[in-house]
């Protein structure tokens, strides 16, 4: 059908809203509380508000359908209105720290405020940030509630910052059914938090913060520390990143999504002043090797089965806490993260002769709940913590730019190659499906001991939330699942648990399209940003000149001297772990 | 003419048998026993009978939709969250008769095809409460209630559902909220409760006063009640008189009856109290609009009117009054009842509050004036539901109406800052 936008004809689909065909078009609506990921809108923040031919006043364009015969106004006298009283309303209500601020210049409030020219205050703000005795005293029943959570590793939240869109509490909830946040209070006194407000108790997937529009729920920031460990003479720091972040890194900088700057990457941390650069990827690499090992011993031998993967943090913590009769299913397989970081502090210092206890491991992760992995008790194959600082890209990219480092500007520069070369089987774990591309590729020629004709098996990708395949090996039929959002992974638990379907092999990630998709990654995210890094991500595994893990020279060097075979005993001590029942009674 | 009070004080809230004595539950079977689900929607579409609760939607309408909506489960709820201050009207119809609300409740759930049927109580109701369950217990007893009504193949089961006393949750989307365990705060409509309401079923949510309407149309006809009153909202109405008025509480008078007639009329509030001078009325409750002397001959009906009669109370604010009281007062209400969903109604209502304050203490600011027209404005056109609006009527009438009294000192600030 033909909708009118400000006189101007355009095409519009049945059931969309009338902020998706603006959006198409390339008519600016300011929205705070709508989210490509969240849909339907639930039109809060009365900031898309427009007018039609279809109703007497204004109707917010975010959750108005369009139908045959409709004309809009974006710009009319009511509509600038209407934005302009409500954004001071709430800029009013907000920190007002924007120096200090994690999201200073990413801030969707802030990036408002700055279009619809806010900036002598109209009304008194309500929190902390008072200067004027005049304001301090109205303050006294102005207040406004504040909730600070510090908490967990992870995740830091702010109320302070917070706008009420909801979008945590729909992501949540919706996405990742964990329902961690509600609104707590009533009118002006209303607040996003916890039940009875204890700390966050979640899966730490970090898509919180992915989705807030402002600083109030961010990553923890540990850049202080790394800081620390970088001006400290007597430390080496060691680097490890993530399959996923040359992808992403670029857009911190105004590069378009699925821009690759692996290079610039390591030249980057280089500049900061990091010792060494290594790959996660090779730790992808290993994962690969154990895991495929695992699944054909648990496939011969009656082991239990489904096996799940194991790389994700934030589904193995779903699994402790809300499944953990399915513990014995996981892989036992540590994540890329913590195989190549004891490999660090043993088989690499032992080379080199550093003492483990002067490195400082750092990793850079798309990924909050890395945070908390790093920490778990269990994560001391090398005899202390094995990984010591993790950092977001969002992280990152801040003390990049703090630094005053322009990476567009930089040479591009490669990972050490001590612990750097790779695969494209394991670059791709960035992708939602990656893992159990990564894994048949081995797997299958491991049971065969034939070579692959084709090495890319397109039914495992995709976008939707759950995919099937049954991968036929010689006479063996595996069958395989791939899930991303927790919303989908909880369903196949309940599919399982109920017996409706069987599998063999089963791959999660807690985020949108896996670790792309990220809670750390940098924001703002949509179907289509995250879309752009698959195709960069997929688009340079099949410009790799070695696509299987097994196929790593360095990763047989490793095994040969030091990890022995795989699934052998130094590997299962460096390697693997267990897992604990955290379910609450 | 009396519908709703003609039993009141002659029945005994505590014996259904007064009720049955009285005609009571005669409609029910009639509807039950001679009438089909459609004839008894048909009845209540021409008797005009519009929804008492403010709104004034054409119930027999509503129903209709839900009755049309095919559903494995359907759920009919009496909204008896009355919360508006100054308004208590359903309260008394339960103390009063809780019977004619059951009996109205009943024939709604038969009419849509509901088993299921709920009275959302407001929370401070107690009184109200233990008088519904002792009623609701007998009834049960006859067999109005419950599995088979007497002796045939309808199924009603009634529950009393106590909210917390919010005045959000007399939004239909807030009640049904509450009842399926969410946040009291409303929802994005559509879809519509008739079509997709409490668990996702149509759902029909009538105010307790139009249900108690209904067994009278069954029993009289729709004819009758479309005789009384105005064409467009027949009927009576029960109206509550209150502040300088003589005689205070509770009067039912047919739709279509002027203000003047109401508030100066013996039958009804009997005029001023001695030595006070009428001001203005404030129809409808804390939501209402102000009504100076010169609109007093305003009929009050549902429908397109200049004054809205809301939930149906008049308070009557005579020349000692200070308006800064009732701002304050209206702003303070509406500041706790907002339920912070969106944007202009939780910073709005807020800084209406604080601006009130001042006012009260005679330390407005020459800024406030422009804040209170766009607060004003936002608070009007901008917010997700109604209470928004509410929140802004009599203020924005007060500020058109009583500009001096409000902004005394505005044009000595203006000179001192100069």
């Amino acid at each position: 059908m033909q909708i009118k936008i400000n006189n101007k004809s355009y095409p519009a689909d049945e059931g969309e809203t009338i902020l998706s065909v603006c959006k198409r078009n390339g008519i600016r609506i300011p929205t705070l509380c709508a989210h490509p990921d969240l849909l339907p809108s639930e039109g809060v923040c009365r900031m898309c508000l427009v007018e039609t031919n279809q109703s007497k006043g204004l109707v917010p364009s975010c959750a108005q359908k369009v139908c045959e015969g409709l004309e809009v106004q974006t710009e009319t006298e009511n509509v600038n209105r209407a934005r302009k009283i409500n954004l001071e309303l709430l800029w009013a209500d907000h920190a007002g720290k924007c120096a200090s601020c994690k999201r200073n210049g990413r801030c969707e409030l802030q990036n408002l405020a700055q279009i619809f020219d806010i900036e002598a205050f109209k009304f008194t703000p309500r929190r902390k940030e008072l200067k004027s005795r005049d304001e301090l005293d109205l303050l006294k029943d102005n207040w406004s509630h504040v909730a600070v959570d510090e908490k967990n590793s992870c995740i830091s939240r702010d109320s302070e910052y917070c706008i009420e869109c909801r979008r945590c509490i729909r992501v949540c909830r919706d996405i990742q059914t964990v329902e961690a946040y509600g609104f707590n209070y009533r009118s002006s006194r209303t607040n996003v938090g916890t039940p009875h407000e204890i700390p966050l108790d979640c899966i730490f997937c970090g898509q919180c913060s992915a989705v807030c529009p402002t600083a109030a729920i961010t990553e923890k920031d540990e850049t202080a520390k790394f800081e620390k460990a970088l001006a400290d003479p007597g430390k080496m720091v060691i680097v490890q990143t993530a399959p996923s972040v040359r992808f992403t890194f670029s857009e911190e900088f105004g590069e378009k999504p699925g821009t690759f700057w692996e290079g610039k990457l390591v030249a980057s941390l280089k500049e900061l002043g990091c010792d060494k650069v290594f790959d996660t990827v090779l730790g992808a690499d290993l994962t690969i090797i154990e895991e495929a090992n695992e699944l054909i011993r648990r496939v011969k031998k009656g082991g239990k089965l489904p096996m799940f993967t194991s790389c994700c943090p934030s589904w193995v913590l779903y699994v402790e806490k809300y499944y953990p009769e399915f513990i014995p299913n996981l892989s036992t397989c540590k994540s890329p993260q913590q195989m190549l970081a004891p490999l660090i502090k043993t088989y690499y210092a032992n080379k080199e002769k550093i003492n483990p206890e002067n490195i400082v491991s750092v990793s850079i992760m798309p990924c909050t709940s890395k945070k908390y992995e790093a920490e778990r008790k269990e994560m001391k194959a090398s005899g202390c913590q094995d990984v010591d600082i993790v950092l977001t890209i969002r992280e990152l990219a801040r003390l990049v730019r703090k630094n005053k480092i322009n990476p567009s500007k930089l040479k591009d520069k490669k990972f050490d190659p001590a612990l750097g070369i790779s695969t494209g089987a394991g670059v791709i774990f960035g992708a939602s499906g990656g893992v159990m591309e990564a894994a048949l590729r081995t797997a299958v020629e491991t049971i065969s001991g034939a070579e692959l004709a084709k090495l890319d098996f397109e039914v495992v990708r995709g976008e939707e939330g759950i995919r099937c395949a049954e991968i036929e090996i010689e006479n063996m039929k595996l069958r395989v699942a791939v899930a991303h959002e927790i919303r989908n992974a909880k369903k196949i638990l309940e599919d399982l648990k109920a017996g409706k379907v069987h599998y063999d092999f089963i791959e999660v990630m807690a985020c949108p399209n896996g670790c792309i998709g990220g809670g750390g990654q940098p924001v703002p995210t949509s179907p289509a940003i995250r879309k752009a890094r698959i195709e960069s991500v997929m688009s340079r595994d099949r410009g790799m000149p070695l696509r299987k893990s097994h196929e790593n020279p360095l990763v047989k060097k490793i095994y040969k001297e030091f990890l022995g075979k795989p699934g052998g005993e130094k590997a299962e001590e460096m390697l693997h772990t267990k897992y604990i029942n955290r379910k609450k009674k | 003419m009396q519908i709703i009070t003609k039993n009141w004080d002659k029945i005994d809230p505590f014996r259904i048998e007064d009720y049955i004595q009285a005609g009571g539950y005669a409609s029910l079977r009639k509807s039950i026993r001679e009438m089909d689900r459609e004839d008894v929607i048909l009845q209540i579409k021409e008797s005009g009978l519009r929804g008492r609760g403010g709104a004034g939607f054409p119930t027999g309408e509503k129903w209709e939709y839900s009755a049309k909506t095919n559903s494995d489960a359907k759920y009919m709820i009496c909204n008896l969250d009355e919360s508006e201050p100054g308004v208590y009207k359903d309260r008394i119809i339960a103390e009063k008769n809780p019977h004619q609300i059951i009996e109205g409740l009943l024939i709604g759930a038969y009419a849509i095809g509901a088993k299921k049927a709920y009275i959302y109580l407001n929370g401070h109701y107690r009184e109200a409460a233990e008088i519904l369950k002792i009623a609701l217990d007998q009834a049960r007893d006859k067999e109005f209630v419950g599995k088979g009504i007497m002796g045939s193949a309808v199924d009603v089961d009634v529950e009393i559902f106590q909210g917390a006393g919010a005045y959000i949750c007399g939004e239909e989307t807030a009640l049904i909220n509450t009842i399926e365990g969410k946040r009291g705060e409303p929802k994005l409509k559509p879809p519509f409760p008739p079509v997709c309401g409490l668990f996702g079923k149509p759902t029909i949510v009538n105010n307790a006063e139009t249900l108690a309407n209904v067994a009278y149309i069954i029993k009289r006809s729709a004819k009758t009640f479309s005789q009384i009153g105005p064409n467009s909202s027949p009927g009576t109405k029960l109206f509550l008189l209150e502040g300088a008025v003589k005689n205070k509480g509770v009067v039912e008078a047919p739709l279509g009856t002027t203000a003047e007639e109401l508030i100066f009329n013996s039958l009804y509030g009997g005029g001023m109290v001695s030595g006070k001078e009428f001001w203005f009325a404030q129809i409808g409750g804390a939501s209402g609009r102000l009504m100076p002397r010169g609109k007093l001959d305003q009929t009050l009906t549902y429908g397109n009117c200049e004054y809205p009669i809301g939930a149906g109370s008049i308070l009557v604010v005579d020349k000692m009054a200070d308006i800064k009281d009732f701002l304050y007062s209206w702003a303070g209400f509406f500041h706790r009842e907002s339920c912070g969903k969106c944007v202009p109604c939780r910073e709005g209502t807020f800084r209406l509050w604080e601006i009130a304050k001042r006012m009260k203490n005679n330390d407005l600011r020459e800024k406030d004036r422009e804040n209170i027209k766009d607060i004003l404005w936002t608070l009007s056109n901008t917010t997700f539901c109604p209470l928004g609006n509410f929140a802004a009527t009599a203020w924005s009438d007060a500020v058109k109406m009583f500009e001096k009294e409000i902004f005394p000192n505005t044009n000595k600030t203006n000179n001192d800052t100069n």
